[in-house]
């Protein structure tokens, strides 16, 4: 049987299960080893190791109802709660708890699309809705909205957005949390709260305007442990008449920093709707000479040029992006575009694919870059495409963000790729992705395996990685909850000052501290100790 | 988000299209999951289009699961599942319980015991 939440005792614990199967039912109550091992983090960083989280019990509610009885059982134990809606935030977590012992609050069955409104572009959605479950609802009703989908979108858009997430599409949805409009929280103490406009009985603007009256506080429940969303609403992209997605390529290395200067002006311009990738070409593979030279840190333009040239013309970068519209402004905007980059010397300009929609089924599945156009699938995962190699194990994302400047592309590529070698792995490439309006996030994907001595050099490495690009003014914009306290200690200007704030808040939100103690590295009072 | 450096391309594998056995076991990402109801093989097909087919379906486009079991078995074995004859349901129940490699495994609250004990059928047919 699974141990029971440090500083709880058999009996009581004992007590709070019944009770909980009370609230939902006997078949919703996971107490088993078989059952709860369900909930482990398949890509944890400490598989298998003394420290490794795991849930106590896992308990499944199906309405808001449910889900406040299990809160107030929660005040009466002093029950540590995790709340997960998909639970498919695989490289951040996935199900498992930040703190061991918790009692998983699976909100998958809470799957219901309340409403969609096709005149007014919005959504609203239980924590349980999938990103599939979305997009078919939408195509078999032949609603013309599209989604925005996170890539893999095997999640949900409740989960994504609450841990800030983002997409593809154009910039008013693809940063997930800003698409939201309204929230409905179960509040620690068991109070359900609706934020903006749904604060107001009769409104009918509750997916339509964020703000409401008073301080808007929907930005506390993301990345934190201030309650358990139960309903949010999003907006939801109008399916345009045409796309166009478009590569940009440019020969030289430090070609970079005018391209994304110009297409950074670009995208604010809103010329650029799309998220737009600056990937390399020649730095992407692994030939040995190339490898060396990724792990050198800081090989000159030189060097990197003498090893292009015999790539037989590839050329050094490649931006990809995409429009959406109607055909002639499409026209009009890759038109602007070309004239806006044109001053590079030896740009190239290609069209690499184009639709008009609606798309037929038979089309959708043909889509080669479905995230572009809000199409979910898992078709990013493979654990091997090589025959005979090993499978890939999992892995967890490290995701700097730096300024939309091609140098300080060039510099974090230099510095991470010799931490990687300095440290025996294979150094990274990495691309500068423009997710949101004035930054790039930079993923690495760090292996994990299911060994400690291999996990155990993972953990350097990330370690190393935080620390080393926060103190070169690149941290971290979201983490895996085993690395939380490490990237809270990367904002801690002031003495912490941001961390004592969102304390402050836990202790007076949530005074038994039993929702998500540790998440983002909030600890309720009663658990200061243990953090660490 | 997409991560750069597990983009994989999708080579061609062998697993040419089969007659589907029932009229919902093609997968679909556009027609609305059809209700685990009806016959225990409708329901296992079901369960199949819904939580497997994203990555297991008859491929390799749009099936990275069959890609790679296309890359471990190197045809010795048929690389989509509903191809395999040589699956056992305890084989079924325990993949997708246990997951393997990059495939979290499937909690209770996505798969039934009941929708799981259907989709084994399904996958273990002759």
């Amino acid at each position: 049987m699974p141990k029971p939440p440090p500083g709880i005792a058999e009996r009581d614990f004992q007590a709070a299960l019944r009770e909980l199967q009370g609230v939902v039912g006997r078949e919703w109550l996971f107490a088993t080893d078989e059952d709860v091992l369900l909930y482990r983090d398949g890509y944890s960083p400490l598989w298998g190791e003394a420290e490794e989280r795991f849930a106590s019990a896992a308990v499944a509610p199906n309405s808001v109802e449910q889900v406040q009885g299990i809160v107030k059982i929660a005040n009466q134990y002093g029950l540590p709660l995790y709340p997960i809606s998909t639970g498919r935030n695989l490289t951040y977590g996935g199900a498992a708890p930040a703190y061991s012992g918790s009692v998983v609050v699976d909100l998958k069955r809470m799957n219901r699309i309340l409403d969609v409104s096709a005149r007014d572009k919005t959504c609203l959605v239980e924590p349980g809705v999938s990103y599939f479950d979305l997009y078919r609802h939408l195509r078999t009703n032949k609603i013309p909205l599209w989604i925005d989908t996170a890539d893999p979108g095997w999640g949900g858009l409740m989960g994504n957005a609450l841990d800030r997430g983002g997409g593809y599409t154009d910039i008013e949805f693809r940063d997930h949390f800003d698409a939201h409009c309204g929230m409905e929280v179960v509040l620690p103490t068991g109070e359900v709260v609706r934020t903006g406009m749904g604060a107001s009985p009769q409104a009918k603007t509750w997916q339509l305007f964020k703000y409401g009256l008073g301080p808007w506080v929907d930005g506390i429940f993301s990345q934190s442990n201030f309650g358990i969303v139960t309903k949010m609403g999003f907006w939801l992209m109008e399916e345009p008449q045409a796309a166009l997605q478009v590569s940009v390529t440019v020969p030289k290395r430090r070609d970079v920093v005018p391209l994304v200067d110009t297409l950074h002006s670009l995208m604010c311009a809103h010329t650029v709707p799309s998220q737009v990738t600056v990937a390399s070409p020649v730095m992407a593979g692994n030939n040995p000479e190339l490898v060396r030279l990724r792990g050198s840190g800081g090989a000159s333009d030189a060097d990197w040029e003498r090893f292009a040239a015999t790539l037989s013309g590839a050329p050094f970068w490649a931006a990809t992006f995409v429009y959406y519209g109607p055909s002639k402004v499409i026209a009009s905007q890759w038109e602007h575009t070309k004239e806006r980059l044109s001053g590079i010397a030896g740009v190239g300009f290609r069209e690499t694919a184009s639709y008009t929609f609606p798309l037929s089924d038979e089309q959708v599945e043909a889509v080669a870059d479905k995230a572009r156009y809000g199409i979910p699938s898992l078709n990013l995962f493979s654990s091997r495409s090589t025959p005979g190699a090993p499978p890939l194990e999992g892995h967890i994302d490290f995701s700097p963000m730096i300024a939309p400047h091609g140098e300080d592309l060039i510099a974090l590529t230099d510095y991470t790729g010799k931490v990687y070698a300095d440290q025996g792995f294979t150094p990274s490439f990495v691309a500068g992705m423009m997710f949101h309006p004035r930054t790039m996030i930079c993923f690495h994907a760090v292996p994990t395996f299911r060994n400690a001595a291999d996990n155990t050099k993972t953990r350097r490495l990330f370690e190393t990685l935080v620390r080393g690009c926060a103190e070169r003014g690149w941290p971290i914009y979201r983490i895996h909850p085993v690395f939380q306290k490490l990237g809270m200690e990367m904002f801690a200007r002031g003495d912490g000052s941001l961390h004592r704030l969102h304390e402050t808040l836990k202790d007076a939100i949530d005074p038994n501290g039993i929702v998500s103690p540790g998440r983002y590295d909030i600890w309720p009072k009663r658990l200061r100790g243990t953090r660490g | 988000m997409k991560h750069i450096a597990l983009l994989v391309l999708v080579v061609a594998g062998s697993a040419a299209a089969q007659d589907a056995p029932f009229p919902i076991a093609a997968w679909s990402r556009t027609k609305a999951a059809v209700e685990t109801q009806g016959s225990p093989a409708e329901r296992g097909a079901a369960v199949f289009n819904n939580w497997c087919s994203a990555c297991h379906s008859r491929g390799p486009q749009n099936a990275p699961g069959t890609t790679s079991l296309q890359a471990k078995y190197q045809g010795s074995v048929p690389a989509a599942l509903e191809d395999r004859r040589d699956l056992t349901p305890d084989l079924v129940k325990f993949f997708v319980r246990n997951g393997v490699a990059m495939m979290a495994p499937l909690r209770k609250t996505e798969v039934s015991d009941a929708d799981l004990d259907a989709l084994a059928a399904y996958l273990t047919k002759r």
